[in-house]
């Protein structure tokens, strides 16, 4: 019998989930739901090469999104309001009513919003989509002292941006260091050093207290009663899964939508992947949720291969990059729960690594260099992470022997 | 006439198996590759953004941008994995007297 599936959500998770149902189903009818206009994109470049005018709309949109048309793959451009999971119906925002056998929600996440008590939340920017990046591109081309809210990679990422079209870029991080506690301390500072050379301003340990305007300019109160001033304001304060058309519903929530190590949600016969998407991973005995574009991509391939009826269990090692200046960090694995720390490398010109061992195997690592210098090593450690392989310390800390000897055959 | 293209890289033990190099010529650069099967040639930088891939991984016929993980087959050019898109170009290699020649258009 031919399935009805459909997709809730039109990015990246979305469409491999698509491609891969397509490959192990001919016959399926697949019908992605999105409310952008945009056939799937992606987003690691809304912060960097599309800010710095090197790529444009075109060059965002996923290659892989003309497969919708060759393998009969609808992609409806609307807003999803309602889900009756008994009925099996999603209902839009002009009522009109979708059915499926099988559902899968990549509603992806959304950026957390600052509150204020005064009626100027809505001239803070936010970047989540393409079309707040073309308004961010359009009005501050005639801005120049920019203050961006929040040390977190897609602040930052705006930052050295922002920095090379030459604007003035205050940035203020409420935590005691760039990119959360999970980024090693030495790597976080020689990222806050850069941006300082490139005459970035960082302020770390604040916290906003109130925004106020004055002729077009506003006023920013920090919590040590210091004051700035800014022409523009974007917030990068952290996100939160996309899960408020659920929360009345019988679907279990916790940090995103639950989902089993087969992409399986709490209701039969419906899936959840990516961003929204609180996972079991089977190796790390743990549930995760991540915001990365590989797991994007792995996680709606899984979840397509699940939905074909192939029992995948979706055990990859989580990795992400982030690109600022001429850097590019890389992050692999899980730093939290380990027992030793090993240093690979001196300077950022060759690369420095740290990797997070626990009971002598590799559990991370995170590294950081000028592009291309930290990917290679990076990658080894997420192949012998996936095979909790116990290693030679003193290869790893030792920058003159490749670890490509580590990875067995 | 055509030998002129045909630009000496290195010795064939100037790289190890399952491993590359960077080779410069002119304002071009390149990377040499030995497989189990014999050597091979591409652009150096990936053709996502400009990042040279002597750094990437090389696992069996393919390589993997150290960058984002863009991946290609090494014989073809072909890209294989996002967010690489657009395929490398290749160039013909030989061998002769142990030494690695590389064609150069
Ligand atoms: C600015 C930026 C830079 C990034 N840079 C990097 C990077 O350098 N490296 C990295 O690894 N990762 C990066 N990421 C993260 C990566 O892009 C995401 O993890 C990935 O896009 C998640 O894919 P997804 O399919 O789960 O969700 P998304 O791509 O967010 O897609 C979800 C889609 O669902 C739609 N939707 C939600 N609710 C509804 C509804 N009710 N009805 C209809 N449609 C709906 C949304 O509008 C959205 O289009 C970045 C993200 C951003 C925003
Ligand atoms: S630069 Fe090679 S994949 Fe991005």
């Amino acid at each position: 019998m031919k399935k009805k599936i459909l997709i809730l959500g039109g990015g990246q998770s979305a469409l491999y989930a698509a491609r891969e149902i397509r490959r192990n189903d001919e016959e399926a009818s697949i019908t992605i739901l999105g409310e952008e206009k945009q056939l799937p994109y992606e987003r690691p470049p809304l912060s960097k090469d599309y800010l710095l005018n090197k790529k444009n709309e075109e060059d965002l949109v996923f290659n892989n999104s003309k497969i919708l048309d060759d393998k009969k793959i609808f992609y409806i451009n609307t807003n999803i309001e309602k889900v009756d999971f008994n009925s099996k119906t999603l209902v839009s925002n002009n009522q009109k009513e979708y059915s499926y056998d099988i559902l899968l929600i990549a509603t992806g996440s959304e950026n957390n919003k600052i509150k204020l008590d005064n009626n100027l939340e809505d001239e803070i920017h936010y970047l989540r989509n393409l079309e707040e990046a073309k308004i961010i591109k359009k009005k501050i081309e005639n801005k120049n002292n920019i203050v961006i809210i929040g040390g977190g990679f897609i602040g930052l990422e705006i930052a050295s941006s922002l920095s090379q079209l030459n604007k003035k870029v205050t940035l203020i991080e409420i935590g005691n260091q760039l990119m959360g506690r999970i980024i090693p301390k030495p790597i976080a500072d020689l990222v806050k050093d850069t941006h300082e050379a490139a005459g970035n301003k960082i302020i770390l340990n604040k916290q906003i207290l109130q925004i106020s305007k004055y002729n077009e300019n506003y006023k920013i109160l920090l919590s040590d009663n210091s004051e700035l001033e800014a022409d523009f304001i974007i917030a990068g304060i952290g996100s939160k899964p996309s899960v408020s058309l659920f929360e009345n519903t019988d679907l279990k929530l916790d940090n995103g939508i639950l989902t089993n190590e087969f992409c399986e949600t709490s209701i039969k016969d419906v899936y959840a992947a990516g961003d929204v998407s609180n996972f079991y991973h089977p190796l790390y005995k743990q549930y995760i949720r991540l915001e990365s574009y590989q797991h994007a991509q792995n996680h709606g391939i899984c979840a397509g291969k699940n939905i074909s009826g192939l029992k995948i269990e979706y055990t990859s090692i989580p990795w992400m990059w982030s690109d600022q200046f001429n850097l590019n960090l890389q992050l692999t694995g899980i730093c939290e729960n380990f027992d030793e720390i090993i240093e690979r490398g001196k300077d950022i010109e060759n690369g420095i690594i740290y990797f997070f061992l626990k009971d002598k195997s590799i559990k991370g690592a995170c590294g950081l260099g000028v592009a291309g210098k930290v990917g290679r090593d990076i990658r080894i450690t997420t192949k012998l992470a996936e095979k909790n392989v116990i290693v030679d310390k003193r290869i790893l800390g030792d920058e003159s022997q490749k670890l490509n000897k580590l990875i067995s055959k | 006439m055509a030998e002129e293209n045909w630009i000496e890289v290195g010795s064939t033990d100037s790289i190890e198996e399952e491993d590359l190099i960077r080779f410069d010529h002119g304002d071009k650069t390149f990377c040499v590759y030995r497989l189990t099967d014999g050597f091979y040639a591409t652009d150096g930088y990936c053709t996502h953004e400009v990042v040279h891939l002597e750094d990437g991984l090389v696992m069996d016929d393919e390589i993997e941008c150290p960058m984002h993980q863009g991946v290609f087959n090494i014989k073809s050019g072909e890209a294989l994995s996002p967010p690489a898109c657009e395929d490398l170009k290749t160039y013909p290699v030989k061998v002769d007297n142990d030494k690695i020649y590389i064609k150069i258009d």
